[in-house]
């Protein structure tokens, strides 16, 4: 499944990364960082070439293939980024499933964020969350 | 007849009025309104989280205000805004000709002097919606008659 | 395009997330303005009191139940139709200690704590202790007095959330209206 998810507040910092591994982390880091400009061309209004913008969805796709990965991007209503990362070895994940991924990753983090003792904005440390994602990261058999 | 959980929010935001003004004491009247303020900040931008989140991206300002007039107000206070007006210049008017917190007041009272505390935890869950939104806003409200209420949008562009 | 389409449109669940979102902003903003936790858990328990003491009316109006033969058919009427029709959920009637006088309600999916995640430093905090003072003053105004306490917290990883009501007295006369 994923191998690193990642949730960017509406100002663009993280507030959640985690990746499958400790020594790829910083690499991760780079890549969805990266992928936060590719976000922006997707969303911003002068986009109108874009097939995704014509429809208004939420999820955005692909947003750039690398050698080892694919990276997948998705934005809410309220400006709130996640990122998907899947290596690109791993060719049974279809469109579909990565869409249900982040509906799912959709779903907890509005859970998430009615937590009244959660000010919005800030780094995310539920562990009900973190369960989710978690069980997003596990690996096939 | 209306939904059980509407009965008790309208409870609940009529004690929480009352606690708030007892807590920060009578003359502090710029205190209580923040701080229902506030509390209506925070519960607006959760029922936006909520409730956009199966909807299609928002094209601009005017599909947003649209929406809050629409169906968040539908969703939070049980009827459509009677009447929308803007300036196009980022000032939306916002008549409610029976603005669901302030039905339960009686229109003897001195409703001019009470009314500001009964519309800042709404004033708060407009600004709160809009702020998630990204469109940073001031509210404000005026009661000229009971139940009607006047809201004032204005978007800082 | 209509943005009907991908809206809920059920309002029970819409009405029942903004009175949960209300509740848990109160909470939170009393947290923030108190001293201690019971401090908190007291107001909320004086806020639910007041609440109760003026929902009976709605509550007798809407139902048509007349008067209660005893405090077994009491209980089942707090769950089956006062839980139900304001909170739509239905607690169960357990525990029933030996004399018949004390009782709890097992809540298995409260809508106030849904979203709620107990900060660590906040481990006394009775979050949903408004359901005490809403059921201790909706039956004094049917003349029974009772305390009641919650005992078990999902929010602090019990497996259910219990209020517990203990009959204390018949009311004989009325009791006037407020706590204060």
């Amino acid at each position: 499944m994923a191998v690193c998810v990642a949730v960017i507040s509406k100002e663009n910092s993280p507030l959640f990364i985690k990746t499958n591994s400790n020594e790829n982390e910083l690499n991760f880091h780079f890549t969805v960082h990266t992928s936060l400009d590719v976000v922006e061309e997707k969303i911003s209004p002068g986009a109108g070439a874009n097939k995704n913008n014509d429809t208004r969805e939420l999820y955005l796709g692909l947003l750039y293939p690398t050698e080892d990965y694919r990276v997948y991007g998705y934005v809410t209503n309220t400006k709130i980024k996640f990122v998907i990362v899947v290596e690109s070895s791993n060719t049974t994940l279809r469109d579909n499933e990565i869409r249900s991924m982040f509906r799912k990753l959709h779903s907890a983090y509005v859970d998430m964020v009615c937590n009244p003792f959660y000010e919005p904005g800030q780094t995310i440390n539920s562990k009900s969350f973190d369960t989710i994602v978690k069980s997003m990261m596990i690996q096939e058999m | 007849m209306s939904i059980g959980e509407d009965i008790i929010f309208e409870y609940l935001h009529m004690e929480i009025v009352n606690v708030v003004a007892g807590r920060e004491g009578i003359h502090n009247k710029d205190l209580i309104v923040s701080k229902l303020e506030k509390m209506g900040h925070r519960v607006g931008q959760g029922m936006i989280d909520r409730f956009t989140k199966d909807s299609p991206r928002f094209k601009d300002e005017l599909d947003i205000m649209k929406f809050i007039c629409k169906d968040f107000w539908t969703a939070v206070f049980k009827k459509q805004v009677d009447n929308l007006r803007t300036n196009h210049q980022g000032v939306y008017v916002l008549l409610d000709k029976k603005f669901r917190l302030l039905t339960h007041l009686s229109s003897e009272k001195e409703y001019v002097e009470i009314a500001p505390k009964f519309i800042a935890f709404s004033c708060g869950l407009i600004r709160g919606a809009l702020s998630n939104f990204g469109l940073i806003s001031i509210v404000t409200a005026d009661v000229n008659s009971l139940p009607e209420c006047r809201f004032q949008v204005q978007i800082h562009r | 395009m209509s943005r009907q389409s991908g809206r809920s449109n059920d309002p029970r669940k819409v009405s029942g997330e903004l009175l949960t979102l209300t509740y848990g902003a109160l909470v939170a903003q009393l947290v923030k303005d108190s001293e201690s936790d019971d401090e908190v858990n007291k107001q909320l328990d004086k806020m639910g009191y007041n609440i109760g003491i003026r929902l009976i009316e709605d509550f007798l109006a809407r139902s048509s139940i007349g008067k209660c033969k005893d405090l077994r058919e009491t209980a089942e009427i707090i769950s089956k139709n006062g839980f139900k029709m304001f909170l739509n959920i239905t607690p169960i009637v357990a525990n029933w200690n030996q004399s018949g006088d004390e009782f709890s309600l097992i809540i298995d999916n409260n809508p106030l704590t849904e979203f709620a995640e107990l900060p660590d430093e906040h481990k006394s905090l009775s979050y949903c202790n408004i359901l005490c003072g809403v059921v201790r003053g909706a039956l004094e105004m049917v003349q029974l007095e009772v305390e009641t306490k919650i005992v078990q917290d999902q929010l602090k990883g019990d497996n259910v959330t219990e209020l517990k009501v203990k009959y204390i007295r018949k009311i004989e006369e009325a009791a006037p209206a407020g706590d204060d």
